[in-house]
């Protein structure tokens, strides 16, 4: 590696080709001072394809959290319009839509067109359906890292019969397939909260649970393996002399240790519950309210749609492909830019 | 060995026992009322309560849980006698229960769905390793050059796609868009009835999607794995005797290389035996898994406790099998 590319990582460099600094110098001071995270960040930075795929999702992100505004901007809503205003009815087989291409000219009034049959807006049903697939799988992951983060943390650090009973889940769990444990527990939702008048809003919180329940397992093992190991190091035996209750060396001392795994692990949870989220909702078991990017694609995967119709399908299919795809390679990026043993 | 494959055995009966005491429970007390869906269909949704009482008296839903349980055990192993409000329903052993639809025993629409689930899995589970290993052991051999570092690289995009995005692709292209002959009629045809060749030609899309998609999760294990054999000491000491190099890779490395291959493959065959759902359902392939699905829709609670409990048996069964190989593929692995 030579020098000028080095960057953030001249700890390396020095150490190839040794001369002899004064330790109080300014830039020595600089090199020191550096935390793991601030190199990790310093070596992301720099990685092409990980500024592509994270300006991609902070696009995504925007799109999610400013639906409302952009949808305002276009002058597009959710509201579902008099169909016969923006569909030929008359056609048959295939209420086509008569607003926007292939069946009519570009307009400003939809940019995405809008769904035959209903005559729904394309663009705010795009939008909302992002924040819908972000809102689920961020919660998802946030209930599921909180979770696999405590179990792994109480298993590793306390051993024994509580390692060994945590540990028993955690293999339980692994060993069910989600799929068939969600399709298992769908009807079940369903039957139990299917004449509550929040009926959406609790799918969506049961959707959470569900996917939750079947993602913490991975997070639990990770910091449970680097638990172990840190446990055993000076300033935790330090903390344990000194008294501290066990929470407190839990929380204080370990836990600022793990960002680097609970981080690893919230980039490969983030991409598998969009893709799960969108594909629970194209089954049918998922979001039924029809606000969700893999609702959009069961209606617009029906062969005469497909035929006539295709970008219908492709705009949530895009959406759902570059998000995962984006955060796929972020991820996968981050994991590289946090692991001392790569050298780009 | 012997004994301990007994004791697998004891511990999988043990564990079907408690995944179908949790199966039974879950429907048992999950739903406000387990009889609302069958009292919904056969009043056509003007289900009073008086009617759902009635049907949750002859559905034995005011009887204590554990009595109930019971009656469900005796009937997997003798079969029992069901009564939906005033009209019985024999269901012979293994009895899982009776349709809500189509008030036919559950069990044998199972058997009847169960050929089409096992063609997909088995046909996809070939490709798997078909395409998997050796185009592993292809850029294990070519580590570090261009064709090693493109083929990586495009797998790991491939495999970033969502599957049922994929799967959904290769159907409305190739069956839509670009209708192959003969292929594009897609779905499950038995052999006795269509013979060889139809069931092949509706298979086959399925087949090479779920193939395509999974092989790429095997190239990365059976690469990772033959590059680790390959720099052991027994291959340098095979090159050193001048083995021939299609003995060296495929007699020396690939066999011990394989052995994580097939723990991984067991389960992810078990898995798929236990039911294909986003295939069938893109397919159109009545197997159980679409089977599953409809029953979800459908409100179908006896089917879709049944197709619970199949899988969970299904892939206690492939755990079993995977273990046992195991050891058998590697007797460094001591089974106690």
């Amino acid at each position: 590696m030579s020098a000028d590319t080095a960057g953030p990582e001249t700890l390396g460099s020095l150490s190839d080709e040794p001369q002899h600094q004064d330790p109080n110098s300014q830039q020595a001071k600089e090199i020191a001072g550096k935390s793991p995270l601030r190199i990790a960040l310093g070596r992301l930075a720099r990685d092409k394809i990980a500024v592509v795929c994270a300006v991609v999702v902070l696009f995504f992100i925007i799109c999610a959290v400013f639906a409302g505004p952009i949808s305002h901007l276009f002058g597009v809503s959710l509201e579902t319009p008099l169909a016969s205003e923006r569909v030929d009815g008359l056609n048959n087989n295939m209420p086509k839509p008569e607003m926007g291409p292939p069946f009519g000219p570009f307009t400003w009034e939809h940019p995405m067109g809008v769904a035959p049959r209903t005559g729904n807006d394309n663009l705010a049903y795009w939008l909302y359906g992002c924040r819908i697939s972000l809102l689920i799988a961020a919660s998802a992951t946030l209930v599921a890292s909180v979770t696999g983060v405590v179990v792994g943390l109480l298993a590793g650090f306390l051993g024994g019969a509580v390692d060994k009973i945590l540990s028993f889940f955690v293999d339980t769990f692994l060993t069910i397939p989600f799929l068939l444990a969600a399709l298992t527990l769908a009807p079940i939702l369903n039957e139990r909260f299917a004449l509550y008048d929040s009926y959406a809003t609790i799918q969506k919180f049961s959707l959470v649970v569900v996917l939750a329940l079947f993602g913490w397992m991975g997070t639990a093992r990770l910091i449970r393996g680097e638990v172990l190991a840190l446990r055993e190091r000076e300033f935790v035996q330090a903390a344990r002399v000194m008294g501290m209750p066990t929470s407190r060396i839990l929380f204080k001392e370990l836990l600022p240790n793990l960002a680097a795994p609970i981080i690893i692990s919230v980039s490969l949870m983030l991409p598998a519950f969009v893709a799960a989220e969108a594909g629970l909702a194209y089954l049918g078991i998922g979001v039924t309210d029809g606000v969700s990017w893999g609702q959009t694609i069961l209606q617009a995967a029906t062969p005469t749609y497909f035929r006539e119709y295709p970008q219908y399908l492709w705009q949530p299919l895009l959406g759902i492909v570059a998000l995962v795809l984006s955060l796929n390679l972020l991820g996968d990026a981050i994991r590289d830019a946090l692991d001392p043993k790569t050298r780009r | 060995m012997f004994a301990y494959v007994v004791k697998r055995l004891i511990s999988g009966v043990l564990v079907v026992t408690l995944v179908s005491m949790a199966i039974f429970l879950l429907f048992w007390y999950g739903p406000s009322s387990p009889a609302q869906p069958i009292c919904d269909r056969e009043t056509s949704n003007r289900c009073t309560q008086t009617k759902l009482a009635v049907y949750e008296k002859t559905l034995g839903y005011d009887n204590p849980v554990y009595e109930e349980y019971g009656k469900y055990v005796k009937g997997i192993f003798v079969g029992r006698t069901l009564t939906i409000a005033s009209n019985d329903y024999e269901c012979g052993a293994p009895c899982l229960g009776v349709s809500y639809r189509t008030k036919q025993p559950v069990k044998e629409e199972l058997v009847s769905r169960m050929p089409a689930t096992f063609s997909v899995a088995i046909g996809g589970a070939f490709l798997y390793l078909l395409f998997g290993v050796p185009i592993g052991v292809a850029a294990a051999r070519r580590r570090g050059t261009v064709a090693d570092k493109a083929l990586v690289s495009s797998f790991l995009f491939i495999s970033s796609i969502p599957y049922y995005l994929f799967a959904l692709l290769t159907w409305l292209y190739l069956t839509i868009t670009f209708p192959i002959p003969f292929f594009s009629d897609t779905g499950y045809f038995s052999i006795a009835q269509n013979g060889p060749l139809k069931w092949f030609g509706g298979l086959f899309l399925a087949w090479v999607a779920l193939g395509i998609f999974g092989c790429t999760q095997y190239t990365r294990f059976t690469r990772g794995a033959m590059v680790e054999a390959l720099s052991e000491d027994y291959i340098r000491t095979a090159k050193a005797k001048g083995l021939p190099t299609r003995t060296i890779v495929y007699k020396h490395g690939l066999r011990a290389a394989l052995v994580p291959v097939v723990t991984i493959f067991g389960i992810d065959f078990g898995t798929l035996l236990a039911g294909t759902i986003f295939t069938e359902r893109i397919f159109d392939i009545q197997g159980i898994g679409y089977w599953s699905l409809q029953a979800v829709q459908g409100r179908d609670l006896p089917v879709v406790q049944a197709t619970a409990l199949f899988s969970a048996v299904v892939l206690i069964i492939a755990n079993l099998l995977v273990d046992v190989v195991y050891s058998v593929l590697d007797p460094r692995v001591r089974l106690s």
